[in-house]
């Protein structure tokens, strides 16, 4: 049994003139079913708009399937029973660094989860300093959140879902508002989780360098899952990844267009090491015949 | 780039009062200030001060920075000390033109300046020493009686610490709008009053609209983080009272003792 | 129109203990039709630095010319210099406010002393140049997709028929296919209407594909001014103040350092293939 089950999850959206009659419904999510396993990293691709963020949304219990059940550990989102055991349980992390910090310290920031949760007074600052470690924080701890950069923001949010022990988290386009820099230590701590803390991760993105390791990807359009299998089976359907306008790894597109130039390029190559090596290979078969 | 913001006034410094917990802060600061409204009485005066004068060299906060909180009141100082001294009728001491100084005049004048005097600096002193968050704090656990009452404690308390951390956020984002504006040519300078308010509009829409957006998602994620208001929370930093405390309400019965005694049984001499 | 910055210095919480220069000694000229990128890390004074080309910000030293004239000087007409040198800041959608699409675009036009009909005239324009179609014009601009929002509110900046063009980070959130739409519409923008395109980026990869020349900033100073080429053949020093190459660069050093005969320049996508192609023997 997987940490996150979903079984034809279908979620509609309901727009509301003003008089409170339907104007239409819009289907965000069709017919999901996804089977996720404890301690898995899996990433979730798609365009905004395909229904990605309506899904993770469902993970928390922020949002309630139209059709269809999501476990969470065993427990249906639709439980109110079961609610604040559930998002103990998957914590989330949104886009926006600034509007989910709700501590003017770093440190209380972190203790606002087990806070809320009831945990002892020792218990608390035990929790906030093993997860500000955890992301690498810990110095920062005393400081003000509205001095820190973006990443350095969703680092503190993240231990901020840690502190309350989740066995899953989710993370609704973490970097997303982010630079290049804050990109990469949030998503360098996040993996840290993931192999460290056996931590399942849930991360929702467009941005496909980020994916590379994750361990399964699922591709969403128009609300369903189009695409799924490892980053290797992924990014060697190039054409159908672009025929969905989705972006490919600098590197995965450059083996691409040489093999489309008569380069014998393995597919779905995702670093630049491989495409070296390929390169390098290649270079002497080619010395050989001569 | 964050422009710094001084909310409150804090003033960082070590000091016993800054270690106190904030609700003796709370309680005495009101307690002084009902204490400098019980006598008028010279003596007791004195007692106020000595005890302000204390608290005062506790603090560590340089006396310039305590000071400052009169500024704001200065044009009031002035005009209670004027209408005191010209306008209550009494035993005439001097006369200019057509105003008067009497004894009683004069008395009160010198009264009601220094108790306001006083209740500015003691009041003061709470401010620059307390974080506005731990004021928050205090001001939670001191009202907490008002619960009987279902007054929402928690709830204040929550919002008040929301606004400040959103407050330098939202000046930032405001500094932002202003100027995407002024790229587009708009001017928030010249005309009268009417068009003046008017060029607001393209400020303050969009403002609305990001402060609801973030208090939106800040909902979500505290609900996402397991908030469902104020049962059956514990606290991370939970208000404790040390032996400073202790002292610190000892000092104050102490004071209000002295005051009762000089008020009632010291005879007035002027 | 000649933009030149002179010798521009700049510092915040000036005369606090807290001084900090925002920009040092920043010299450079912008000649007409030119696509420039921005690049530096977060902190390095881009920002500031675009403040200062339609006189948001002035300097603490130094000056800025525009078509010849000092813009620092008193009296110089800065309302006018806003509409020829068009500011876009980041998550422009933030700004937008009136009621209608249309509405919110003719604000900029109306504020440069248009009369409605003329100010209209070129809101149609510019909805058109970024490519919103007629359906939308008497929406709220706040019912419109993230992605059309953000064209909404360039159209804002575009209807004053700026000269000089400059985006700070426009693509910020938006996912890839309104990502590459939006950076071709700027392109289209600068082929066609010949407007010059300054922009603030942090994908180095768009940076190589779009512009001509690279402006780097690093701790308030301008650290290189060159060719996109040129700049990126740095990129050792680029990686040290917290930047890099586009990752195309680094696969043509690691050929090259693995023995192939590859020339290490190429720094677009297009450049690599046909290189690598080229040594082996091959063409597409």
């Amino acid at each position: 049994m997987g940490i996150i089950k979903t079984s034809k999850l279908i979620f509609d959206y309901i727009r509301r003139d003003e008089e409170g009659n339907v104007e239409g419904i819009t289907r965000a999510v069709d017919e999901v079913s996804l089977d996720i396993r404890q301690g898995e990293f899996v990433a979730i691709l798609g365009h905004n708009g395909s229904g990605k963020s309506t899904f993770a949304k469902h993970l928390n219990a922020i949002l309630y399937p139209t059709e269809g059940t999501v476990l969470v550990d065993g427990n249906d989102t639709t439980d109110d029973e079961k609610i604040w055991e559930i998002r103990q349980c998957a914590g989330m992390v949104f886009q926006n660094p600034d509007n989910q910090i709700i501590g003017q310290v770093v440190e209380e920031d972190v203790g606002f989860g087990p806070e809320n949760m009831g945990v002892p007074t020792k218990e608390i600052w035990e929790r906030v300093e093993e997860s500000l470690k955890a992301v690498g924080m810990w110095s920062y701890r005393k400081h003000s959140p509205n001095k820190l950069s973006g990443g350095q923001k969703q680092r503190v949010s993240i231990a901020g879902v840690i502190a309350m022990h989740p066995k899953c988290i989710v993370l609704d386009e973490p970097t997303a508002m982010l630079d290049p820099i804050g990109r990469k230590e949030v998503i360098r701590a996040v993996r840290a989780l993931n192999d460290v803390e056996k931590i399942t991760v849930i991360l929702i993105t467009h941005n496909m360098e980020e994916v590379v390791h994750a361990d399964r990807i699922f591709v969403m359009e128009k609300g369903k899952v189009c695409m799924s299998g490892t980053p290797k089976e992924i990014f060697s359907q190039v054409e159908a990844l672009q025929a969905l306008r989705l972006d490919v790894p600098e590197v995965t597109l450059l083996a691409h267009e040489l093999r489309r130039g008569g380069l014998d390029v393995p597919r779905g190559i995702l670093t630049r090491k491989e495409l070296v090596d390929a390169l390098v290979q290649l270079s002497k078969g080619k010395a050989d015949v001569e | 780039m964050i422009r710094e913001i001084t909310l409150g006034q804090y003033y960082q410094a070590d000091s016993v009062v800054h270690r106190m917990d904030p609700r003796t802060k709370l309680i005495l600061t009101f307690g002084y200030i009902v204490s400098l409204f019980l006598f008028t009485n010279v003596y007791v005066y004195v007692c106020a001060a000595v005890f302000l004068l204390v608290a005062v060299k506790a603090c560590k906060v340089p006396f310039r920075f305590i000071v400052r909180g009169l500024r704001t009141v200065m044009v009031l100082l002035f005009v209670t000390v004027f209408f005191n001294m010209f306008l209550i009728k009494g035993e005439p001491l001097l006369t200019v033109y057509r105003f008067t100084v009497t004894r009683e005049g004069l008395r009160m004048a010198v009264f009601t300046s220094s108790r306001l005097v006083m209740l500015i600096l003691g009041s003061s002193i709470m401010t620059l020493t307390t974080t506005p968050n731990n004021l928050t704090d205090g001001l939670e656990s001191v009202l907490k009686p008002l619960k009987l009452f279902k007054a929402p404690v928690h709830e204040m308390a929550m919002m008040m610490s929301i606004a400040l951390r959103f407050i330098p956020i939202l000046m930032e984002e405001t500094d932002k709008i202003m100027k995407a504006q002024l790229a587009r040519g708009a001017d928030f300078e010249s005309g009268n009053l009417i068009k003046k308010a008017k060029s607001l509009v393209p400020i303050l829409v969009p403002l609305f609209i990001s402060a609801f957006r973030r208090a939106n998602d800040l909902g979500m994620a505290m609900e996402a983080r397991c908030y469902r208001g104020g049962e059956g929370r514990t606290k991370m930093k939970p208000l404790k009272y040390a032996a400073r405390d202790y002292a610190a309400y000892i000092y104050f019965v102490i004071y209000i003792l002295l005051i009762v005694v000089a008020g009632n049984w010291i005879p007035k001499f002027w | 129109m000649k933009l030149i910055a002179d010798h521009v210095t700049y510092q915040y919480n000036k005369g606090t203990e807290q001084e900090i220069y925002a920009l040092k000694d920043v010299n450079f000229v912008i000649r007409p039709g030119e696509f420039i990128g921005l690049i530096g890390h977060t902190g390095s004074g881009k920002s500031t630095l675009v403040q200062h080309l339609n006189g948001l910000l002035m300097p603490d030293a130094g000056t800025i010319y525009f078509d010849g004239e000092d813009i620092t000087e008193k009296g110089y007409d800065k309302k006018k210099l806003r509409s020829k040198v068009g500011l876009v800041f980041q998550y422009p959608e933030h700004q937008l406010f009136e009621e209608t699409v249309f509405a919110d675009v003719c604000f900029g036009p109306k504020n440069m002393g248009l009369s409605r009909k003329e100010a209209e005239l070129k809101a149609y324009e510019a909805l058109k140049k970024v490519g919103v179609e007629e359906i939308y014009f008497d929406q709220s601009p706040f019912d419109l997709s993230g992605g059309q929002k953000r064209r909404v509110a360039i159209a804002g900046v575009l209807a004053m028929q700026p000269e000089i063009l400059v985006l700070d980070e426009p693509t910020a959130g938006l996912d890839p296919k309104g990502r590459k739409e939006l950076l071709e519409r700027i392109r289209k923008l600068r082929e066609k209407d010949g407007i010059t395109v300054i922009l603030v980026s942090h994908s180095m990869e768009d940076v190589a594909e779009y512009v001509d020349r690279i402006m780097v900033m690093n701790e308030g100073r301008l650290l290189y001014d060159a060719p996109t080429k040129e700049v990126f053949s740095h990129y050792k020093e680029l990686e040290e103040i917290g930047l890099m190459a586009p990752q195309v660069t680094y696969v043509m050093r690691d050929l090259e350092e693995a023995g192939l005969p590859v020339s290490t320049e190429a720094t677009t996508l297009t450049q690599a293939r046909d290189e690598i192609l080229k040594a082996f023997g091959r063409k597409m």
